[in-house]
């Protein structure tokens, strides 16, 4: 299974494997993004020390913390914040943010336009589990509608986020959605992503199990995970629920593209040359003694 | 030596002129059979000959089957090339080729064939990993020896030197142009009515390289099996199933049933303590769905060192 | 230090040239009144410098960004005014429990909320203290002259490079405004600190060892090291905790490490103060008027004294006990409703004897105020 050239993908070269077993529920889908992250990372020959992963607050914001690179939990909601002065520091390091439906959508809404306005060179993943889980699962912005969660005991009311669209709208360079389920495509997209030269968004989806999958009797957690895709829902699996779990036909892939230039580079070129500094990929941290 | 320069030696050129010619044209949906087919029968036209193409590919979808025939003559009945009547078999892909062997003349016939593989999911009857698949055995050496007249070019390969693979088919109209009575500038002009105006002049180049290939392939036939193309094939005869190793990692794994309900082999099950394990370890075929699947990274699928590498 | 050159500079002006001298290659800022002017400079300075100025989306990204450019190795700096220095709070407290060095610079303004966004106040000395939650270890510097906007700043990156902490910058709005003549060095001729950074074998390093003085190298992305940075509360290893006995010992040794080094962090100035009865404690602007009322006193024949805090927090306290012990009466001038003398009032030891001058009107307090208030105590006594 390895790629032309690499040596086969082992996940624990790139985990802290005296932190496993993780801390995340049984059959939670962030374990299954990981994996698709590192194989990307894998494939791409990114190496370790130069991986920089910035995550917030949630379940989300925990799963950097398992990998054996240069790692950031910061504040919740900031990810990208912390990210983007990080990416203009170190234009060396390859800038990763991790970050929840929560975290991103909610109360980092306003970092997550503007990154995609900027355009400077980063990916965001967003692990979109509809839930705040760790909190004990009260509704998101990307709850579906009529869910059940712990601050919408009547059924959730308000209208989703499209965060794609949402990223699309606001320019990010490189825009698109993938599914645990099909690790592999959502892998190679990852893989579209890092290798973008500039601010590239994938949103994830993710199964919460234990807390958004039992609070709306979606089954099993591999009956959750069949659920991402309408078609590949098996007949003997019924139909225990009588809506799917979320929109199951949702577009994957590429959703977007916005060719623009990255906004490092034009900084460098149009601020910095003309006083004589800023190299392709000149940082601002200094040199060891 | 620019092969319109040359005059070129067409089997088929002193033909009998009661008989049509028949020339079949297979490969797999997505490579231009039918432009090759409409190209054939255009020219064929504008030369003065009287000709019926007829096709099936409603029901090839992209890398599916399809074929076309083309008969051209004085006069022309039939629309159908009756099997081991074909004049020319020209192949867009290799097993194509292989299977449409048997509508190719027994005694001179041509066979023009593109080395390209392209190999459909559904030749992987055994799931095992790197268990051989059931795409066409037959080395290009093998066929072109069979055959009266075989050319095994590697028409993916010389397009994409070009600029662009899509061509592969041009590369063979040039070769075919060989075997024909027709003057190349004739082909040129019906193949720039066919081609986007923009790729005219990478279309004309890809022609001259199928037909220079061919030239001098017709006075060394040996080289007409390269060894580019025997590594090729022999890459792919790996017959041995070779071992692998399925672990779990029992402390990691929480028992969360994904990987037990999505193997295809049904293969695993959780068992007393709630951790998954191996239950039909020979059912196994190392398709990776419960590794690459597993939240908690509790499955690993190695292959055994001495197959690292041979894919 | 070198020739340098002596210009009229504005009060945020010195605070961005300072920045520049000290090292300062990463700004993050988002515009508000009365701190923008710094923003601005540091926007045409810094690619000067080859370094990388950038307005964020809102006050929060601010410091985001400087947190990151930190942790990835540069010297960084924003400054803002009290309503986004409230905003910058979680992320703040951030970098205290991580330990990023930085330097926030607040340029107060009239409050609370929106408040008085022109004029001068000093009602954010409670919030460079306490203004993120939980116990956390924060140097707060408070100048109060362009002089000092200069060379505090310089002293605020060193103390934040050196200690691994953040530094506030704390000044009024007059100080910010004030155009003096400043005598501003060479910059090379200035003394930078640079940071420890994490050297030797990746096994046996930890992001945050308990080491001889109690604060912990740094690792620098890229430099193979591969380390966690939570704002959780973390052991050694940089790792989350909860083990009782290993959160104890982090958190004493990040609450205790500023005090561990006092000899760094301290400074503070008097006047005419050894032999004070009345002692007068101000920052900023108000420092200025009470040292000219204290100098107005002793013409007087009255033995008035000035204590002047330059580092605001930790509070100067051993220099300031000694002094508060000989005074019969302690007044504490300031533009807010009382803060400083709160702390005033804990070390005097007496806080009966601790008088108070206090102002919201958005002016300044004059000299003439505070005088008037110093011949009272002097001829009524506390």
């Amino acid at each position: 299974m390895a790629a032309e050239g690499i040596d086969e993908f082992d996940i624990r070269d790139y985990l802290r494997t005296e932190l496993l077993p993780h801390f995340m529920c049984p059959g939670c889908g962030h374990g299954i993004a990981l994996r698709a992250l590192l194989w990307a990372v894998h494939e791409e020959r990114i190496a370790k020390d130069q991986l920089a992963i910035v995550t917030g607050i949630g379940c989300s914001g925990r799963v950097g913390g398992y990998i054996d690179a240069n790692t950031f939990h910061v504040t919740h909601g900031r990810p990208l914040t912390f990210a983007t002065g990080l990416a203009l520091a170190r234009p060396d390091l390859e800038v990763v943010v991790i970050t929840g439906d929560g975290d991103c959508l909610a109360i980092g809404g306003n970092h997550l336009i503007h990154a995609c306005r900027r355009n400077l060179r980063m990916t965001c993943l967003m692990l979109n589990n509809e839930i705040y889980g760790m909190t004990g699962g009260q509704v998101s912005p990307t709850t579906s509608e009529a869910r059940l969660t712990t601050t919408t005991p009547y059924g959730n009311a308000e209208p989703t986020f499209d965060a794609c669209g949402l990223a699309a709208a606001a320019g990010a360079g490189l825009v698109g959605r993938g599914m645990t389920l099909q690790t592999v495509a959502l892998k190679n997209l990852i893989r579209e992503a890092l290798a973008y030269r500039g601010f590239s968004f994938v949103e994830i989806l993710s199964d919460c199990t234990e807390i958004f999958g039992r609070k709306n009797d979606l089954g099993s957690s591999p009956e959750m995970i069949l659920r991402q895709k309408g078609s590949m829902r098996p007949d003997f699996y019924g139909n225990t629920v009588e809506h799917p779990f979320r929109p199951n036909n949702l577009t994957t892939g590429i959703i977007a593209r916005n060719e623009r230039p990255e906004y490092g580079d034009t900084y460098r070129s149009e601020v910095l040359a003309p006083h004589g500094h800023g190299g392709a990929a000149a940082g601002v941290s200094a040199p060891v003694e | 030596m620019n092969a319109l320069d040359k005059e070129s030696a067409s089997p088929h050129g002193n033909r009998d002129a009661a008989r049509p010619t028949n020339v079949l044209i297979v490969g797999v949906g997505g490579q231009g059979v039918l432009m090759v087919s409409k190209v054939l029968a255009a020219l064929c036209q504008s030369e003065g000959f009287e000709v019926k193409q007829s096709e099936v590919h409603g029901m090839a979808k992209r890398g599916g089957s399809v074929f076309s025939h083309v008969r051209f003559g004085e006069q022309v009945w039939s629309p159908t090339i009756p099997r081991g009547e074909a004049d020319i078999v020209v192949a867009l892909e290799w097993a194509e080729g292989v299977r449409w062997l048997d509508h190719l003349k027994r005694d001179g016939g041509t066979f023009i064939a593109d080395t390209q593989r392209i190999v459909p999911p559904i030749s992987f009857r055994n799931r095992t990993r790197n268990a051989a698949s059931a795409y066409a055995p037959e080395t290009p050496a093998e066929v072109v020896a069979l055959v009266g007249n075989g050319f095994a070019l590697d028409a993916t390969s010389m397009a994409t030197g070009l600029g662009d693979r899509r061509v592969a088919n041009t590369v063979l109209l040039g070769a075919l142009s060989t075997v024909l009575p027709f003057a190349a500038e004739h082909w040129l002009a019906v193949i720039e009515q066919f081609v986007p105006a923009k790729t005219k002049d990478l279309n004309r180049r890809a022609f001259l390289a199928g037909r220079d290939w061919a030239v001098s392939a017709e006075r060394v036939p040996a080289a007409a099996a390269t060894d580019a193309v025997a590594q090729k094939v022999t890459a792919r005869a790996i017959e041995t199933a070779p071992a692998h190793l399925l672990t779990i990692n029992e402390a990691w794994c929480k028992g969360c049933d994904i990987c037990v309900k999505m193997c295809p082999e049904r293969c695993l099950s959780l068992n007393a303590r709630m951790v998954a394990e191996l239950a039909r370890p020979d059912a196994c075929t190392a398709c990776h769905l419960c590794e690459w699947l597993c939240p908690d990274f509790a499955i690993r699928i190695e292959s055994a060192p001495a197959v690292k590498g041979a894919s | 230090m070198g020739a340098g050159q002596r210009i009229n500079l504005q009060g945020n002006h010195a605070c961005a040239l300072g920045a520049i001298a000290a090292g300062c290659r990463f700004y993050a800022g988002y515009p508000i009144t009365p701190s923008s002017d710094v923003a601005e400079r540091m926007a045409l300075e810094l690619p000067k410098v080859g370094g990388v100025f950038i307005q964020m989306e809102d006050e929060i990204a601010s410091m985001g960004a400087i947190i990151g450019a930190s942790m990835g190795g540069a010297k960084v700096m924003t400054a803002t005014s009290g309503p986004g220095f409230s905003l910058k709070q979680e992320n703040l407290g951030y970098a205290c429990m991580v330990e990023v060095p930085c330097v926030i610079v607040d340029v107060m303004r009239g409050g609370p909320s929106t408040g008085m966004p022109t004029r001068p106040a000093q009602g954010d000395i409670m919030q460079a203290r306490w203004g993120t939650h939980g116990d956390h270890p924060i140097v707060v510097l408070a100048p109060s002259s362009v002089s000092e906007a200069f060379s505090e700043t310089i002293r605020a990156f060193n103390i934040a490079e050196t200690l691994r902490t953040p530094v506030v910058l704390l000044y009024d709005e007059v100080v910010g405004h004030l155009v003096e003549t400043v005598q501003v060095p060479d910059p090379g001729s200035v003394a930078r600190a640079e940071r420890k950074w994490a050297t030797g074998a990746r096994e046996a390093f930890q992001p945050y060892a308990a080491t001889d003085d109690d604060i912990p190298a740094m690792a620098r992305p890229g430099d193979g090291y591969r380390c966690h940075a939570t704002g959780l509360t973390h052991g050694e290893r940089g790792l989350p905790t909860q083990n009782p006995a290993e959160v104890e010992r982090a958190m004493q040794r990040l609450l205790g490490k500023l005090e561990r080094h006092r000899d760094v962090i301290d400074r503070f100035e008097t006047f005419a103060a050894e032999d004070a009865e009345i002692l007068v404690v101000a920052i900023g602007i108000t420092a200025r008027a009470a040292k000219r009322a204290v100098a107005e006193a002793r013409r007087q024949g009255i033995a008035a004294g000035l204590f002047r805090p330059v580092t605001l927090w930790p509070f100067p306290e051993q220099p300031f006990r000694a002094l508060a012990e000989r005074a019969k009466a302690i007044l504490v001038p300031e533009m807010n409703a009382g803060q400083l003398s709160l702390e005033i009032e804990r070390l005097s030891g007496r806080p009966a004897k601790v008088a108070r001058i206090n102002r919201l009107s958005g002016e300044p307090i004059e000299p003439a105020e505070i005088l008037k208030t110093i011949e009272e105590l002097a001829r009524h006594g506390r």
